[in-house]
């Protein structure tokens, strides 16, 4: 017996099971604790509230929304503003980041001056408080009476009125992608190299997907055309209140206007970082073969620097993912505020918050996923690197 | 530049100053590289041999002096620059390759661009070069998959499909293994045989005795002495240049 416990295997298998074990406890004793509680509290747990009508409004969504619909909808209300604020967001950021992490990288002596001083002071205030102070800035701006316009845009206190073309859901939702696929698609045609061309000279190419993809999105938009309506519906002042086109309410842009401009000084070191890791070697060759400076850069440096950033690129995307949960400190009904209020509504808390943690792991898994995949396709290949 | 083949040596070099900071890199260099010729330059680390070769190609900025490149003057002239660098192939110590694109399109990218050559003739001239340097069966692996002797093999190459008209090298071999070195001399000596105008940067003195037709040592940022091969390592009389040869050739 004494030898058995001297084996090594054994103790292994031994201290495996002791762990499972008392983590299997734990969990149990949870779940009976928590059960007895509620229980107590005359809470019924499960599932069925979801389909239970709220009763409440949201003040913003993409989808329609009625205090009649159940909380499932209103779930699912919740991850689509996350998501589109989180997009929105990351999206900015990214730009924001590019050009401040390009300027810290620039030989101009200014640019670099400023970029320095932007990471800074934005990267060392806290994102709560960035929040805060552009929802006073975008509170305080003209009422509707005197709202600043541009393009058919209005911009009040009251929010950001935006032209939308007067079309169905599903035809407005498959001419956004298909305007995304006209970004998208240049890009990929540009990078392949299934095609004949070499990378760099597949202009016209890349041009005629980018003019498909947005031919489709004008037949799309054209079909799908409520009848009797302008095609674009422009906000307009109406009385005291702005009517028409789509509302995107202070919250959001503030939050979105809060997370670009933190997440961009975050994702501005990434950027520079990832610059500075080309080698010099590799540009002094490309120098050397006469390539011009913007083609060293769009050839060499660029592409090799976007290897370099990646990786740490997806990790500030999750991460600036989960801060749409700012969300519930001004009052934009994302995900966590949708299920904070579905817990003072209903009552019925670990539902719902396992239904908030599944719905963030869900979204930021996918992202990670889709950056994993991105990288293992771009990934230098062997290992004799050197310069 | 190509239709106009101007008269005159290949490289001029006039009163070449160069500084770092305050630190005195190059000190008044003079030196005429004819068509054709093989110059091999040596000395010892921190002499400039390196800056003066990169001043060839503007890879650094002269401070002051003159350099010619086939009759075209390297100056502050974006063209000039272009127009030179596109004549002026470089192979460099680590070899530089770009790890993001094949062994093929290493050597492609750049006739295509720089020269708007069709994309077949350029891959026919890549696959030429690559056979010229004994790995044409590597055209389709990326630079990290390939031993430092047959990645620097692919740097020449993808040099000499530009179709330059003067190679630079930049010590070649010193970051190779031993016996990659023999591998990537032997390609350089064709390439010497063939005609080609080469400023070798090296301490390979085998190299500089099999096909040099003259060899310059430097010391301090300055041309100390310079001789055919055979003189040089014989019956020098510079006592730096003989205390630098017992040094490279004593073992």
């Amino acid at each position: 017996m004494v030898s058995l416990l001297r084996n090594q295997k054994v103790r292994n298998a031994l201290l495996q099971v002791l762990y499972v074990g008392s983590l299997a406890g734990m969990v149990l004793a949870c779940v009976m604790i928590a059960r007895r509680n509620l229980a107590e509290q005359g809470i019924t747990s499960g599932f069925d509230f979801l389909f239970k009508s709220t009763g409440w409004d949201v003040n913003f969504s993409l989808l329609p929304a009625t205090a009649n619909d159940p909380y499932w909808w209103y779930f699912l209300i919740g991850i689509v503003n996350t998501l589109f604020l989180g997009s929105t967001g990351l999206i900015l950021a990214t730009i924001v980041g590019t050009i401040v992490g390009l300027a810290r990288t620039s030989s101009n002596e200014l640019a670099r001056l400023l970029g320095r001083t932007y990471v800074d002071i934005f990267r060392n205030i806290p994102l709560i408080l960035q929040v805060f102070f552009w929802y006073a800035v975008i509170t305080h701006l003209p009422t509707p009476r005197a709202a600043h316009e541009a393009f058919g845009i209005l911009l009040s206190s009251r929010g950001l009125y935006v032209p939308i073309p007067n079309v169905g859901g599903v035809a407005f939702a498959a001419a956004a992608i298909a305007l995304i696929a006209a970004i998208a698609l240049p890009v990929w045609l540009g990078r392949t190299s299934r095609l004949n061309q070499p990378v760099g000279e597949r202009l016209g190419i890349q041009l005629t997907g980018a003019a498909a993809a947005l031919a489709c999105a004008v037949v799309i938009l054209a079909v799908g055309r409520l009848p009797d309506l302008a095609l674009l519906d422009f906000p307009a002042l109406q009385g005291l209140n702005i009517k028409g086109g789509l509302r995107i309410p202070p919250e959001f842009s503030a939050l979105a206007v809060a997370i670009a401009i933190y997440g961009g000084s975050y994702i501005a070191e990434i950027v520079r970082g990832g610059f500075k890791a080309v080698g010099k070697g590799q540009m002094e060759a490309a120098q050397s073969l006469g390539l011009s400076p913007w083609r060293v850069f769009t050839l060499v440096r660029l592409p090799l620097a976007l290897r370099a950033m990646l990786p740490i690129l997806a990790n500030q995307y999750v991460w600036l993912m989960k801060a749409t949960t700012m969300g519930i400190a001004v009052g934009f009904t994302d995900f966590f505020m949708i299920v904070a209020l579905t817990i003072n509504h209903s009552g019925q808390t670990l539902e719902a918050i396992g239904i908030l943690m599944a719905g963030f792991l869900a979204i930021n898994l996918s992202l990670a996923a889709v950056f994993n995949r991105i990288n293992k396709a771009i990934a230098l290949k062997g290992n004799q690197l050197r310069g | 530049m190509n239709s106009t083949l101007p008269s005159g040596p290949a490289v001029r070099i006039e009163g070449l100053d160069k500084y770092y900071g305050s630190f005195h890199a190059l000190r008044k260099i003079n030196l005429s590289v004819e068509r054709g010729e093989k110059i091999v330059i040596c000395g010892p680390s921190g002499s400039g041999k390196s800056t003066l070769i990169r001043c060839v190609n503007r890879l650094e900025q002269h401070n002051g002096g003159r350099i010619t490149v086939l009759g075209t003057e390297l100056n502050d002239d974006v063209g000039n620059i272009d127009g030179i660098r596109r004549e002026v192939g470089m192979v460099f110590q680590h070899f530089n390759l770009f790890p993001h694109m094949t062994v093929l399109e290493n050597c492609m990218i750049a006739p295509m661009i720089v020269r708007k050559r069709p994309r077949a003739e350029a891959e026919t001239t890549a696959r030429r070069f690559l056979e010229k340097v004994r790995i044409p069966e590597q055209a389709m692996k990326f630079p990290g998959q390939l031993s430092g002797g047959q990645q620097q093999r692919v740097a020449i190459a993808r040099a000499l499909c530009m179709q330059p008209q003067i190679m630079l090298f930049d010590e070649p071999t010193s970051a190779l293994d031993p016996e990659m070195i023999a591998e990537v001399l032997d390609v350089m000596v064709t390439l010497a045989s063939e005609g080609m105008t080469m400023i070798c940067v090296t301490h390979e003195m085998g190299f500089a005795r099999r096909a040099a037709d003259r060899v310059i040592f430097m010391d301090g940022g300055e041309i100390v002495e310079q001789a055919p091969p055979e003189e040089f390592f014989t019956s020098s009389r510079n006592e730096r240049t003989r205390q630098f040869l017992s040094q490279v050739l004593g073992h």
